[in-house]
């Protein structure tokens, strides 16, 4: 067979290991392709969306009921933005529980970290889009929180919000970093991201001299995976689409009056929870701040995994890294779960 | 894997086919541009059945939104109904300066006869201001009867009659000494017009506007009430002025289990007294839209606006009762003649007047000195004299409807 250009993409032969579910779970290829669901999506939403306070959300009304399929689309751009946090969650959780961030990948876990926040950020700014009474909350609570920064904070809020309250430059700004400020760099950080994987010599494995199976497949066989994955990602997308249509809420009348619901979007639940431990500041930014420092710290603090440990789950050798991102994850599921049943 | 992509293929297939299912499920699209607001709106896609709500609005022209507020564009019944002023009912008081309100509707200045929101709001129906002044005056909580307080706070700066007053303060009755006025207010504040009636009530009717002019309810489907009427007959007035009575010892409000069908018998007082029209014609044909609905000022009694009586179309010995020539200047007859057509109103009509100038316009002086009605709801035709002429022998002095009675009440 003649190998076309997305065959071309993938090197002509890679160990059957780093193909393996079981080792990979399929999710930094799951992510790419809901990145691509993403950009197509949202680039048709695009044809409709008005980003003015007046007409944002009835705009968005237009697309999920009155254009044809146009439910159906923005349902995929919801739910596979949800589903790219979760990813690309798993797929940082693989890495470190497979001790996979070792040099030579150092740096490109740090890209794989960049494109992770960019992910929250976009799943954000996309959130305030919205402009209805079920965002209402997140944004002027969420955006409050800038203001508790020492020294800074004032300005920061200004400089994000253009104003001293959530008005039209606001949106402009959300508008203008979802899909510039935030959504451009991270499609060139993926690309990046996905050339580094092959520069570093590929998915972490022993050294070809520590392998026990030499077993390798052809980029065809690959192609294959990666299209029954992508087949099957997209089948759940639309089932979800279909039965649990992103929320949507009536627009926002007056933007002081909160009155919509007061929780905030389920990625920031354990912010929201930590919130009420104490000083916002503290809680809301300083310590989310240095979760992020201890995951980029993880490559340059703990000793290196063996090199024949690569290439399996939970080494022995980076234990203490699997211990403090399993604290971390635990930690931030149980308050996410604490925080959705909680009342508001 | 072959064989796995093509199982896969096949399930993507199949949720897309589901996801077209889906879309033909969804109801046909009713695109509606009211005249009014210019946007289109989606309402009809569901709630086409719906009758058209009087001739005064039709849907072309107002649509939907204008008066009841939801989401226009939504095909979700959660998310359209979401922001609906007034769930159901957008002329309940508490927002009906939104739905109904408005330069151009019924929020306007007594000169162009649109300030019905206003009047309605100081009237003694909202306000319940003098039931709440004579139970307060009564049990020694005030000196006098006059109003201080109303079912909610409430001031006006344009002061006409002798007995407006300028503010009434929203009644709160955690503020009052007497057991007898907290049980007043625990039981009996549930009589004006934007009061909720409970579930299953016999005399069931909306609040604001529409707890006179969306006369009888009781029978409709929820939902389906969609109609607005200055048509009101008198068991509509029924639902609150014939509902129950008061005990006044317990300070309860007992309402009647039964139905009033026989309005001469099953009158909630025993002692009241009737003369024929008084059981024969509806309320609205004699009552004047500034009594029912207010004329602007906030009054401390019903008495204060309830105005009309025998004499003002049966005149006195000495008097025959005051008539006016219609002619193009009047507007505001030919309005009301217009929105409920049971006369043919012409320049040159000779009707009767009531002492304020009020226009009778369903009444006519007819060539013989007799007079004659029009019922407003059941278009009867009613001949009357006048007093003048006949061997009656009430005193000048003795208007009141009680000296009436003495001869001209039916035995009930």
């Amino acid at each position: 067979m003649r190998p076309n250009f997305f065959h071309h993409l993938h090197p002509p032969t890679i160990p059957a290991r780093q193909s393996r579910w079981r080792y990979t779970l399929g999710a930094g290829g799951t992510a790419i392709f809901l990145v691509l669901v993403l950009i197509i999506t949202g680039t048709l939403e695009m044809f409709y969306y008005i980003p003015t306070t007046d007409e944002a959300a009835t705009s968005i009304q237009t697309i999920a009921y009155l254009v044809p399929f146009g439910g159906l689309v923005r349902n995929l751009h919801f739910w596979s933005a949800q589903f790219l946090l979760v990813v690309s969650a798993v797929h940082l959780a693989r890495v470190v529980f497979s001790g996979a961030y070792a040099p030579p990948r150092r740096f490109n876990y740090l890209l794989g970290l960049v494109l992770f926040v960019s992910a929250i950020l976009l799943d954000f700014t996309g959130y305030i889009l919205r402009w209805d009474t079920g965002i209402q909350w997140a944004l002027v609570v969420g955006t409050n929180l800038l203001k508790t920064i020492p020294v800074l904070g004032n300005r920061l809020y200004v400089l994000l919000i253009g104003g001293i309250q959530p008005v039209q430059a606001t949106l402009t700004r959300f508008y203008a970093w979802h899909l510039v400020g935030l959504m451009l760099p991270a499609a060139f950080l993926v690309g990046w991201h996905a050339f580094r994987v092959r520069r570093d010599g590929g998915i972490a494995l022993p050294p070809a001299s520590m392998r026990t199976d030499n077993e390798r497949i052809t980029r065809f066989e690959l192609v294959r995976r990666e299209v029954l994955a992508m087949l099957f990602s997209a089948s759940v997308l639309i089932l979800l689409s279909v039965f649990a249509p992103a929320p949507l809420a009536a627009p926002i009348k007056e933007i002081t009056a909160i009155s919509g619901d007061a929780r905030a979007p389920w990625f920031f639940l354990w912010v929201q929870q930590m919130l009420k431990w104490g000083d916002p500041f503290v809680w809301g930014i300083l310590v989310p701040l240095i979760v992020l420092a201890v995951l980029a710290l993880i490559p340059y603090i703990f000793p290196r995994p063996a090199e024949k440990d690569l290439g399996r789950w939970f080494p022995k050798s980076n234990r203490m890294a699997q211990i403090i991102l399993a604290g971390i994850a635990l930690l931030v599921i149980a308050l996410t779960i604490i925080g959705s049943l909680a009342a508001f | 894997m072959r064989k796995w992509i093509v199982l896969a293929s096949g399930t993507l297939l199949l949720t897309l086919a589901l996801a077209r299912w889906m879309e033909f499920r969804q109801p046909q699209l009713v695109s509606l541009v009211p005249t009014l607001t210019g946007q289109p709106e989606y309402c009809l896609s569901c709630h086409g059945e719906l009758p058209e709500i009087s001739s005064s609005h039709p849907v072309k022209t107002f649509g939907c939104v204008l008066c009841h507020g939801g989401e226009r564009l939504a095909m979700d019944a959660d998310l359209a109904h979401s922001s609906m002023r007034g769930g159901e009912n957008p002329s309940d008081l508490a927002v009906v300066e939104q739905s109904c309100g408005g330069g151009n509707c019924h929020s306007g200045t007594t000169a162009d006869n649109l300030d019905h929101i206003q009047r309605v709001l100081t009237s003694v129906q909202s306000t319940y201001a003098g039931a709440i002044a004579n139970i307060r005056f009564t049990f020694g909580a005030q000196p006098d009867q006059i109003a201080r307080f109303g079912i909610q706070s409430i001031t006006d700066s344009h002061i006409t009659t002798k007995t407006g007053l300028p503010s009434l303060n929203a009644f709160d009755p955690s503020n009052e000494t007497s057991p007898l006025i907290q049980q007043f207010a625990d039981n009996c504040l549930t009589c004006h017009i934007n009061a909720t009636l409970q579930d299953g009530t016999l005399f069931a009717r909306l609040t604001g506007c529409a707890a006179c002019h969306t006369p009888g309810i009781n029978g409709f489907a929820k939902g389906q009430i969609h109609h607005l009427t200055t048509t009101i007959p008198y068991s509509q007035c029924n639902t609150c002025h014939n509902r129950g009575n008061y005990d006044l010892r317990s300070m309860a409000f007992i309402e009647r289990t039964d139905v009033a069908t026989d309005r001469l018998h099953d009158y909630y007082q025993p002692i009241a007294q009737f003369t024929r029209c008084e059981y024969t014609l509806d309320c609205v044909d004699c009552h004047t839209r500034s009594e029912a609905m207010g004329d602007g000022d906030l009054h401390s009694n019903k008495k204060d606006i309830q105005y009309i009586q025998c004499k003002t179309c049966h005149g006195t010995l000495t008097e025959l009762p005051q008539t006016h020539t219609i002619t193009e200047a009047d507007k505001l007859a030919f309005k009301l003649a217009f929105l409920n057509p049971v006369v043919d109103l012409k320049a040159g009509d000779s009707v009767l007047v009531t002492e304020k100038g009020e226009l009778l316009w369903n009444t006519r002086v007819l060539p013989d000195g007799s007079y004659e009605m029009t019922g407003k709801v059941t278009r009867q035709n009613f001949t009357f004299r006048p007093v003048k002429g006949t061997t009656c022998k009430q005193k000048p002095e003795q208007q009141g409807s009680q000296y009436c009675h003495e001869c001209h009440s039916v035995e009930r």
